[in-house]
């Protein structure tokens, strides 16, 4: 059985990829190495309310837990920080619960013609003279081989079908989130609202977030950077974040998940007959770990670019290129950005977060640009101006 | 005496693929929903330890 394309992994960015390509006329097979389709889950479960026109997820709407009107920011010495949505511009947001939502996508896939084979652990590729002509995989005791012309690689964090087509994936222990998240019930904390806890005793180089799910019932998780991390820190951290928050104490968990969130910068994302996506492709915003919107993203161009490949049966890097321009051009710039304000708020002891929250409490964010930003915490910490000169520059980039 | 190398205790590995994503040897493959180290391949340099976020994985030591 030969195929058009071959997506491994089936999350949002695979059945994306996979459903814009078999709209476009393509003969897609996904494949899944768990035996059910989002599950476990791996994410905080939060997303902007962009995606609400997203075609492929308008089949229900089921996937949404609660609805965010903002967030609030809490630096070190408990200052907080208030995104509300209506003040902003800021993106409103849903908690998602992502099982469903992973479902929704891929069978919104199959419904546009993508085949789904779950089971089955892609395990290397398949070349003939150097040209990559398909993948081996083990579906249970099974060594399977299924030959196609191009390859996605949607298979997330630790995605190897970069390495297997030369492209280094490797992520350097500083641009590694390792998380854990508890799913609570029986909690008391504020709806309405995602919220942001900062600190280097909260979480080193990361931060803890509560997602409320409505019902007494809130994701509560950390990242903390990896190469500030001990091994179990993360989950160590969280407990004792959850022990000293009055809303949070009484809760029971009903889930508990570990996770890792690549906050990296942009890479290379196509060879001949292979393209990257999602987590794969490091989409993922460096300040926030959020990666979804950008899975979705270049999922919609990732399957539109293929489909114009097999229209023209041609399936090198240069037929494939596009797709990495289109996304690129979409949201690699701020990526880039993000990644280096990331490297910035590194530098930042508690003292200067603290600073920085006193600063903001009660600035209007009607008018957020980068230089009035600036001004504001300037004017009433002067000296955090030379830490944040950087910024200007970066604005710029 | 060389290094002990990393080992996971698969009672407790939740399958996030962070220790996977970080080998500097690609020697961790996901088996089963189980990060599995292979050990030929792994040089003791304690990364992956470091990054799990529960401590699933230890440098040597007991398998359960």
């Amino acid at each position: 059985m030969k195929y058009d394309v071959v997506v491994v992994g089936s999350g949002p960015a695979g059945s994306v990829t996979a459903g814009y390509a078999a709209k476009a006329g393509a003969k897609v097979l996904i494949l899944e190495r768990r035996a059910e389709v989002g599950v476990p889950v791996l994410c905080g479960e939060g997303i902007s309310k962009n995606v609400d026109n997203f075609e492929m997820l308008k089949g229900t709407r089921r996937w949404i837990a609660n609805n965010m009107d903002g967030a609030r920011i809490y630096a070190p010495d408990g200052t907080r920080v208030t995104l509300a949505a209506e003040r902003a511009g800021n993106e409103a947001g849903y908690v998602i619960y992502r099982d469903i939502f992973d479902q929704t996508l891929a069978s919104a896939a199959v419904h546009w013609g993508a085949e789904l084979k779950l089971n089955t652990n892609v395990t290397g590729l398949l070349t003939e003279k150097g040209k990559i002509t398909g993948v081996k995989a083990q579906h249970f005791e099974e060594e399977i081989e299924i030959k196609t012309d191009v390859v996605v690689g949607a298979d997330g964090v630790e995605s190897r079908i970069g390495k297997w087509a030369g492209i280094n994936t490797t992520l350097k222990p500083i641009d590694l989130e390792t998380c854990a998240q508890y799913t609570l019930t029986n909690v008391d904390v504020e709806d309405g609202f995602c919220h942001f806890y900062l600190g280097a005793n909260v979480a080193p180089g990361g931060y803890v977030w509560i997602f409320p799910k409505g019902g007494g019932v809130a994701n509560v998780g950390i990242g903390v950077l990896s190469n500030r991390s001990e091994s179990g820190l993360a989950l160590r951290l969280l407990d004792k974040f959850i022990d000293s928050h009055p809303g949070l104490k009484q809760g029971k968990p009903i889930r508990l998940l570990a996770g890792a969130d690549p906050v990296a910068e942009p890479i290379q994302t196509v060879r001949d007959n292979l393209i990257l996506v999602g987590d794969a492709a490091r989409q993922v915003d460096p300040i926030t770990g959020g990666g979804l919107t950008h899975a979705l993203e270049a999922g919609k161009i990732a399957g539109e670019t293929i489909g114009k490949a097999v229209q023209m049966q041609r399936f090198d890097k240069q037929t494939l290129l596009p797709y990495e321009t289109e996304w690129k051009k979409a949201f690699a710039r701020k990526l880039k950005r993000n990644y280096m304000v990331k490297e910035l708020f590194l530098g930042f002891d508690d003292k200067t977060l603290n600073k920085l929250a006193d600063s903001l409490k009660d600035y209007n964010f009607n008018e957020i640009n980068t230089l009035g930003l600036i001004k504001a915490l300037a004017a009433k910490h002067p000296t955090l101006l030379g830490k944040l000169l950087p910024l200007i520059k970066i604005s710029t980039i | 005496m060389a290094k002990p190398k990393a080992v996971v205790h698969e009672k407790k590995c939740l399958a996030c693929g962070g220790c996977i994503s970080v080998c500097p040897q690609d020697a961790i493959l996901m088996i089963a929903s189980k990060a599995t180290i292979y050990q030929e391949k792994c040089i003791s340099c304690g990364i992956c330890v470091k990054t799990c976020p529960i401590g699933a994985i230890s440098e040597g030591g007991d398998k359960k």
